[in-house]
């Protein structure tokens, strides 16, 4: 079942024959569909409508893509990086969050999936084949959720099974969505992550429509859990706002009830940030989010945040919710200065390349334990 | 083309204001040309049963009236012609004579689309470059949302020139709220971007706390700076977006004020000044200072060297200092 509605798909006439596109077509032969020459003209129009962002969502593209699809996280300036790789067989996503970076970045509305998955399995075992390290850390859930497409795009369904047998390198899955059943029968050999961002109940209705309930989030990772896939955690963005003490307390509490600590490859945290563009974006669309409420101002890389005693406050009591449950859970923050992590665990990454050596140890600790 | 004829006053129905787009009228120049050479153009009106409606000459009736004219020139169109074309030629004999004010830009498109019932992408496409208005959505909502907002309201945006921007945001008020805050906005000092900035605070403050805006507005701290005689418009103005920067921000104002307090007890000449970072997001402290001769020149920095060995200036710097600040 897809919990989204899509009204007509657009086929670029490159991708018309390709396997993955009749693949798609079969699974929604009941919605229109338009073949297009080149995307350009498609994308123009689709923008001067008064919505293009909600309308996008209900479009579907099928394309290729000729470009790079596995990129550095851009990170940002003055801040630590993780040293994380981003792939995107897909742009944009179905839900709806109002935070959502992806409404000022992407300058494609649609919901695109790029069929030319040769060139992208190619572009990943180059890349992988490369490198030194055998814990690079990839994800498809920076451009799209990892998961949300699944249902019609089985993108996942192909790289689980294709880091597996490289053997090298470990996939990130993340997503808000429950969309884990197809995944379950697949020999993942501990080289895939499913991970999920988690916001209290009230933030997940009033903030990130569209997408699962924390109850079903929670039961999608059990079920992964049952099937030996790590699990990630990720409280990204948090939304401080009165009572997010209790509110994130309770989550920390939910998300233990159902997972095993010990099954838990790591968990992130970062308070909510954002462009300078976004917040006149959201406000058109989302008139009653609460998301800039908060005592968010600018930084040297121009993005607005928490004032900094805030984040701290937010860290240091997140951390030590956690660290309550299991003390040797692995925490990390993301985009965050050096000072901010000292203040918080009392000691901080040099800088990416330590910070990636740290995930690397992780992650060669956690899966030589299970 | 129909000739003129006259039409006594008493016939016509000034209550019927089916095609009436006025809004605070600007009679005194009206009143003038007519008293000095009477009424150039014949009004025109409909025939109605009983009497006459105006189409167009509202405002020309309206001093006639006033002046104990008996009757007036008038052309006079039969009853079947059709409510919508009669509204379209009043709007462009309007156009032709005097243009609209932004109130009643709002009152004509409200008109096409709530009486007359034009689909809304017809008023966008066709009536609002009529106007001299950008034909898109954003434009005819901010129109449609003014023209339902209270007369005060209408009176305060045409006074002082209120933008579109600002349109928008008082129009996400209650009504009860823009009760209480028109006269309080007409009581301050505000160009347009000031105003942007209180209402944006206003509206900040009361959705995060989930308090109303006539109560922040009837804050005692507000009300004292209000009813203080002795401040002039835009000292009143300084004083309250300080209170509801306070309101808006308080760890960030609190940060201030004890780095402030610290500042002061450091007791610096007044060549010399320390700062913090912006919004004390990075871990640096900047000193500067001025000096016009040799001997400043020595003096600073003689001070500066014993201010390292200061504890309240250690204090202020050392490592977590800054996550004390505001405690």
């Amino acid at each position: 079942m897809i919990p989204f509605q899509i009204e007509r798909i657009y086929i670029d006439e490159k991708a018309e024959k390709d396997w993955l596109t009749q693949k798609i077509l079969q699974g929604l032969s009941h919605l229109p569909v338009e073949r297009v020459r080149g995307k350009k003209e498609l994308i123009k129009k689709f923008l001067s409508s008064p919505d293009p962002l909600t309308v996008g969502k209900r479009h579907l593209l099928i394309t290729h893509d000729y470009g790079r699809r596995l990129k550095p996280c851009p990170g940002t300036s003055n801040h630590l990086c993780c040293g994380y790789y981003i792939i995107n067989p897909m742009t944009n996503c179905p839900m709806d969050c109002s935070y959502c970076i992806l409404q000022e970045y992407l300058n494609n509305p649609f919901l695109t999936l790029y069929t030319n998955l040769d060139d992208l399995l190619q572009e990943i075992d180059l890349f992988l084949s490369n490198q030194e390290e055998n814990f690079l850390r990839l994800g498809t859930g920076e451009l799209s959720d990892s998961l949300a497409l699944e249902s019609i795009f089985p993108i996942s369904q192909i790289l689980i099974p294709f880091f597996a047998e490289r053997g090298k390198g470990i996939l990130e899955l993340k997503t808000k969505s429950s969309n884990v059943d197809c995944l379950l029968h697949l020999n993942h050999r501990e080289r895939t992550v499913v991970s999920w961002s988690l916001n209290p109940s009230r933030v997940i209705e009033e903030e990130e429509r569209g997408t699962a309930s924390l109850k079903e989030r929670l039961e999608a990772a059990r079920k992964c859990q049952e099937r030996g896939y790590p699990l990630g955690f990720h409280f990204d963005p948090i939304i401080f706002d009165h009572g997010w003490e209790r509110e994130y307390e309770e989550t920390i509490r939910a998300l233990f009830k159902t997972i095993d600590p010990k099954r838990v490859v790591w968990i992130s945290l970062g308070g909510f940030r954002y462009p300078p563009k976004l917040k006149g974006i959201v406000e058109e669309r989302f008139r009653d989010t609460r998301i800039f409420l908060g005592e968010l101002f600018p930084g040297k890389d121009f993005k607005f945040r928490y004032l900094k005693e805030i984040r701290v406050e937010i860290y240091q009591k997140m951390l030590g919710w956690l660290q309550a449950v299991d003390p040797d859970l692995f925490v990390y923050l993301c985009m965050e200065s050096q000072e901010v992590w000292e203040r918080v665990f009392g000691w901080a990454p040099e800088d990416r390349r330590d910070l990636n050596r740290i995930f690397e140890r992780r992650l060669k600790a956690f899966i030589s334990k299970s | 083309m129909k000739s003129a004829q006259r039409i006594s006053l008493e016939e016509i129905d000034f209550s019927d204001e089916t095609f009436s787009v006025n809004f605070r009228p600007e009679l005194e120049r009206l009143r003038t040309s007519i008293g000095k050479i009477g009424l150039i153009q014949p009004v025109l009106l409909r025939r109605k049963p009983g009497g006459y409606q105006i189409v167009c000459g509202f405002r020309r009736l309206w001093v006639l009236r006033e002046f104990g004219w008996p009757d007036v020139s008038a052309i006079v169109l039969g009853e079947e012609k059709e409510d919508l074309q009669l509204f379209e030629i009043s709007i462009e004999e309007n156009l032709t004579t005097r243009g609209f004010n932004p109130v009643e830009k709002a009152i004509v498109i409200d008109k096409f689309i709530h009486q007359f019932k034009i689909e809304p992408s017809k008023v966008i496409h066709t009536y609002l470059p009529l106007l001299s208005l950008e034909p898109n959505e954003k434009i005819l909502g901010t129109y449609l949302s003014l023209a339902q907002m209270e007369e005060e309201v209408k009176e305060y945006v045409l006074k002082e020139e209120v933008s579109r921007t600002n349109v928008r945001k008082l129009s996400t008020f209650s009504k009860e709220d823009r009760k209480i805050l028109i006269p309080f906005l007409s009581s301050l000092k505000l160009g347009e971007s000031r105003l942007r900035e209180l209402l944006n605070l206003l509206d900040e403050i009361s959705r995060r706390d989930r308090i109303r805006v006539r109560e922040i507005i009837r804050h005692p701290e507000i009300q004292g700076i209000l009813s203080r005689r002795e401040l002039t418009p835009s000292q009143k103005t300084e004083r309250v977006k300080k209170v509801f920067l306070e309101l808006r921000y308080p760890r960030l104002i609190g940060l201030e004020r004890t780095f402030e307090k610290r500042r002061k007890e450091l007791n610096l000449p007044s060549n010399i000044t320390l700062s913090h970072s912006p919004h004390f997001e990075e871990k640096e402290w900047r000193i500067e200072f001025r000096f016009a001769t040799l001997e400043q020149y020595r003096r600073a920095l003689s001070f500066l060297s014993q201010l390292a060995e200061e504890k309240k200036f250690e204090e202020l710097i050392k490592e977590d200092s800054n996550g004390d600040l505001g405690k």
